[in-house]
């Protein structure tokens, strides 16, 4: 009787050791270091970016380019999501499980350093020497891209955060906070209805960057040597100006749930005095039906000082997948040389207003006559500054968010939103560095 | 007075039930530069129909939803139709423990399986494959199969089970060629349960697919995305595409699924 | 996955069926033919039975227990799952957890969040049980009307919400009074949005099973207590809710357990926001293991969740023996 039931026991013992191993093959398991065989024929390389908005026509030709110049080559490209979190998250499952389907591909600037550590892309100092890349590039993203004295990635676009506002509702730029609130009470007294300053205050990454802005605007540090130092005095301050901004009324609660869209169509609809916001925002303002065409200004943010703040710094790189087999990568290795050449970068400012990483392309001719506001960036670009360089950047995000968004929404005073922030991001990094 | 309560809870409830769902088939077929207005459309329009699937690969992902249900669904028949007899009509030691664990089962948290899931479907290389959500899917959809399929069993006179076996059946002939025709309701009931749940799943489906062409449609609309701003007209397309067959199907065989779900309780 | 427990509730127990009768070969009538074929045919006919339930019994070990045992052991790890970082810290995360705010702030999240959808849901689910019960024309509309909510996947149904609360342009922000207030943005108000999405697509649910405890109760009790001159409200409460008890309470269970684990219509209508005055148990531990790729306190969470569950479920299933013992 007791015979039959042990055949099942047997087997789920031995169903149960499978999975034990199973589950503790560590790194091991499916692709190892063996690659596939170099298949004859063009060498085919796939290169992964997100949507280029607006008309397809001139990047196809820049692709073209490419395709004319290197006739052993088969360029292939395709389309990841538009949210940063999306494209972050499917990075992860798909270089945790060490996917070949694509060669190059576009990481945001905070990525880097974490994808550097995690393996996933590919130490590239031997074709980019850093040095090469610093004289190249804008000094933000060219630190961004080394890590530990190597290049792991090339700047493709930058992107720094600005301070917009109404020529006609101001008498100029504000260049302290105190002046940015009392020239926004002005405003308002003149016309109750209006708001005086929208940005990004919903709980996700742009919080963030706008918090940090204001962190730099009271001289604070983000780093202190390799450990990130969030509960200061001047973390403190920031986060203080920002909440009052909601209880003097500055900022309507709306903003507590802004992002980058939200803050700019308000702005646009004439609704808002200043408005922070990446540069994309100009080219919207100034299409032909924008009730605000001509009567915006835009300049760097305020600090205490009075000295032009740092915007934080934003834009997309181009990495090499590490899994890449040795015989894609010189290829994919001189697709990236050609999508950060001077040629390009000028094409994608004129045609899609993605900011150039390279400083000559500053200097091009072209671009001055076809996009003069991009040219007149470059003091803002230079100015900016990038969010923790570090591997737990992604850590580090999550838990900022949460707590910037508590004080935000007066959930919690800066004291100990700060003081949880620092206790758990010191527990996250411990032993790492 | 009565009546009138009646009535008003009547149409109260209506609305509040199906209501929200119209608004949505509504926002659906209005034009993009009405969408935010709050009346009725001033005519109609599939643009956001077309635009659901213009540039984003939703045709596929219906087609992965599919298939996954579908499986999903074969799989747990299978699987549970087997188990379900043998919990039913058969003797054998571990019963009452199939059956305590399988309700336990049905009441773990998914998150709670999600990290060493997540592991041991990256060590085996099927990440960002499909058959990594009809496992779980099946998994979890078994103890809703056990507990219908093995009331249906039961409900079976063993007469049937044992006239089969005088005529000299082994029990699992007995099964496969006498009682499982008779379950026939069962089964029926059961798929379209199954197929719901694996239809809707969320969790699973966003932790272990990344690929857009390789997702379901949960974990599609959760994540439709516009150039910057949400494309609510779309999404509310793509709502009425992956919801409509459902509700179809719900309607055709609603007394099937009330009855299953409430069957137990006029039988007591 | 809520019909399984519809099905459990409707059998009235929570037990299998271990009567004679159910158990196959045992009636005691059959004495000699049991006799003569037990000896042989009940060793292959419980080989046979232990096949047909050995690929369930695979896949449920596999699939469920052994993946349970499997987030215990990751618990006791600090796990960081990109780089590779993997040591063994004993019982370290837990005791950060227990220090830990947003742990305790997920917990009374999820806990207020269970509680007052469960009794929204029963209260609305009895209104519409006692609709659909009485003897009443457009009933059949009522009736195909609450399984709309119960049909959509819950996803789907978070983001027609998340459309109708939306601060500029939502119908229901229009149509409620108060200007300006963005219901997903402001703390407070998004948790009561997300119960409402809950109720919003549960409550058909548990008017379907309350209908069915109402449906045992025979209509003759209540014309006698007519005739004795007892009026409606008070045959309700003297003769419709102690009848339902036990429908009531088995209810109670499932739908408790349900929303303790809450995962999709608050993620994806808040993402745990504003602030993380959403973020339920089950948000926070996804979050952890997701966004940060912290395994070993992700599968920390994880573990304290499955406990608080369990922990629930046991509770219940001790009141309703009780129950059980006390009532017919």
């Amino acid at each position: 009787m007791h015979k039959a039931g042990c055949g099942v026991m047997r087997i789920l013992t031995l169903v149960g050791l499978v999975c034990l191993a199973a589950c503790h093959t560590g790194g091991g398991g499916a692709a190892g270091t063996n690659e596939p065989a170099k298949p004859p024929g063009k060498i085919r390389v796939v290169f992964k970016h997100q949507p280029m908005w607006g008309e397809p026509e001139p990047f196809r030709q820049l692709l073209a380019g490419f395709s004319q110049e290197n006739p052993d080559i088969d360029l292939v490209t395709e389309v990841l999501p538009n949210a940063s979190d999306a494209v972050h998250q499917y990075f992860l499952t798909s270089l945790e499980g060490r996917s070949r389907d694509y060669d190059v591909f576009i990481a945001d600037v905070v990525w880097v350093p974490e994808f550097a550590r995690a393996g996933w892309i590919s130490d590239i100092s031997d074709a980019f020497p850093p040095d090469g890349v610093k004289r190249d590039f804008l000094p933000g993203p060219a630190e961004a891209v080394t890590v530990e004295g190597k290049t792991y990635a090339l700047p493709w676009y930058v992107d720094a955060g600005l301070l917009y506002y109404r020529t006609d509702l101001v008498p100029r730029a504000p260049k302290t906070f105190d002046e940015l609130i009392q020239f926004a009470k002005d405003a308002k007294k003149k016309d109750p209805s209006l708001y005086g300053y929208v940005w990004q205050g919903r709980q996700y990454e742009g919080l963030v960057c706008d918090t940090y802005e204001a962190i730099w605007g009271f001289g604070g540090q983000t780093m202190n040597g390799n450990r990130v130092m969030v509960d200061t005095k001047e973390s403190r301050g920031a986060l203080t100006y920002l909440r009052s901004l909601f209880t003097e009324g500055i900022s309507p609660p709306s903003v507590t749930s802004a992002g980058e869209e939200e803050a700019r169509r308000t702005f646009q609809d004439g609704k808002a005095v200043f408005m922070r916001n990446w540069p994309y925002a100009w080219g919207e303002a100034q299409k032909p039906d924008s009730p605000i065409k001509g009567k915006v200004g835009i300049t760097t943010l305020p600090t205490v000082t009075g000295e032009p703040g740092h915007g934080a710094l934003g834009g997309w790189q181009l990495a090499l997948n590490a899994y890449t087999p040795s015989w894609r990568r010189e290829a994919a290795v001189k697709f990236m040389k050609y999508m950060t050449s001077k040629k390009a970068e000028v094409t994608l400012a004129v045609h899609y207003g993605r900011n150039p990483s390279r400083k000559d392309a500053y200097k091009d001719e072209g671009l001055r006559k076809e996009a003069p506001f991009i040219v007149d960036l470059l003091p803002v670009l230079e100015n900016a500054k990038p969010r923790p360089v570090t591997p737990y950047y992604g850590m580090l995000s999550d838990v900022l968010q949460s707590e910037f968004s508590a004080v935000v929404s007066g959930i919690r005073p800066p004291e100990a939103a700060l003081d949880r922030a620092q206790k758990f991001l010191d527990h996250v990094t411990q032993g790492g560095s | 007075m009565k009546k009138a309560a009646l009535w008003f809870g009547l149409v109260a409830a209506i609305t509040f039930c199906a209501g929200p769902f119209v608004w949505q088939m509504i926002t659906s077929i209005r034009p993009e530069s009405e969408l935010t207005s709050l009346g009725m459309p001033s005519t109609m329009t599939f643009e956001s129909y077309t635009g659901a699937f213009h540039g984003r690969p939703f045709g596929q992902v219906i087609v992965n939803s599919v298939i996954v249900a579908v499986i999903t669904t074969l799989f747990c028949l299978a699987v549970g139709a087997s188990a379900a007899f043998a919990l039913a009509k058969l003797e054998f030691r571990g019963r009452k423990v199939l059956l305590f664990a399988s309700l336990a089962v049905s009441m773990f948290p998914p998150i709670a399986t999600v990290s060493p899931l997540y592991l041991i479907i990256r060590n085996v290389g099927l990440l960002d494959n499909l058959t990594s959500l009809i496992i779980p899917y099946t998994t979890f959809a078994l103890p809703l199969t056990l507990w219908i399929l093995t009331g249906f069993f039961e409900d079976i006179p063993d007469e049937l089970y044992r006239a089969a076996r005088v005529d000299g059946c082994s029990p699992f002939q007995a099964f496969w060629k006498v009682l499982l025709p008779l379950a026939a309701p069962g089964l029926a009931t059961t798929a379209i349960l199954v197929f719901i749940f694996s239809w809707n799943e969320f969790l699973y489906a966003l932790t272990f697919i990344s690929t857009p062409e390789k997702r379901t449609i949960p974990v599609a609309i959760s994540l439709f995305a516009g150039e910057h701003k949400e494309p609510w007209g779309e999404i509310a397309a793509a709502s009425v595409i992956a919801t409509l067959p459902l509700i179809v199907v719900t309607m055709f065989f609603q007394r099937k699924i009330v009855a299953g779900l409430t069957a137990g309780a006029v039988k007591g | 996955m809520t019909a399984k427990h519809a099905e459990n509730v409707d059998r009235g127990s929570l037990s299998p069926k271990l009567t004679p009768e159910h158990s196959g070969l045992r009636k005691s009538g059959d004495a000699p033919f049991d006799a003569a074929k037990k000896k042989h045919a009940g060793q292959s006919d419980r080989r046979q039975a232990q096949l047909m339930v050995l690929p369930a019994v695979v896949i449920l070990v596999v699939v469920a227990f052994y993946p349970i045992l499997a987030t215990m052991w990751l618990s006791l790890h600090r796990m960081i799952l990109v780089f590779h970082e993997e040591t063994f810290v004993g019982l370290g995360n837990y005791g950060f957890l227990l220090s830990d705010p947003r742990f305790w702030s997920a917990l009374s999240n999820t806990a207020y969040f269970a509680a007052v959808a469960v009794v929204i849901e029963l209260i609305l689910g009895l209104g519409f049980a006692l609709i659909l019960n009485a003897a009443f024309p457009g009933r059949s509309l009522l009736r195909a009307a609450i399984l709309v909510p119960w049909a959509i996947p819950t996803v789907v149904s978070a983001k027609l919400w998340a459309w109708l609360f939306n601060p500029e342009y939502g119908l229901v922000t229009h149509l409620l009074p108060g200007h300006d207030v963005n219901w997903l943005g402001m703390p407070g108000y998004a948790m009561h949005a997300a119960i409402l999405v809950d109720v919003w697509k549960t409550t058909p649910f548990v008017a379907l099973l309350l209908l069915a405890g109402l449906q045992t109760i025979p209509q003759d009790i209540y014309k006698a207590a007519s005739v004795d001159g007892a009026g409606t409200i008070r045959q309700f409460f003297s003769i419709t809710l102690p009848l339902l008890r036990n429908t009531i309470v088995v209810t109670l269970i499932f739908r408790t357990l349900d929303a303790s684990r809450v995962f999709d219509a608050v993620y994806v209508l808040t993402e745990g926001g504003p602030a993380n005055t959403t973020e339920t148990l089950s948000i926070y531990a996804y979050k952890t293991l997701m966004r940060v790729g912290d395994f070993g306190y992700g599968s920390t969470l994880s573990v304290v969740t499955f406990l608080c569950v369990m922990g629930i479920s046991l509770v219940y299933l001790k009141v309703l023996g009780v129950e059980r013992g006390k009532g017919a």
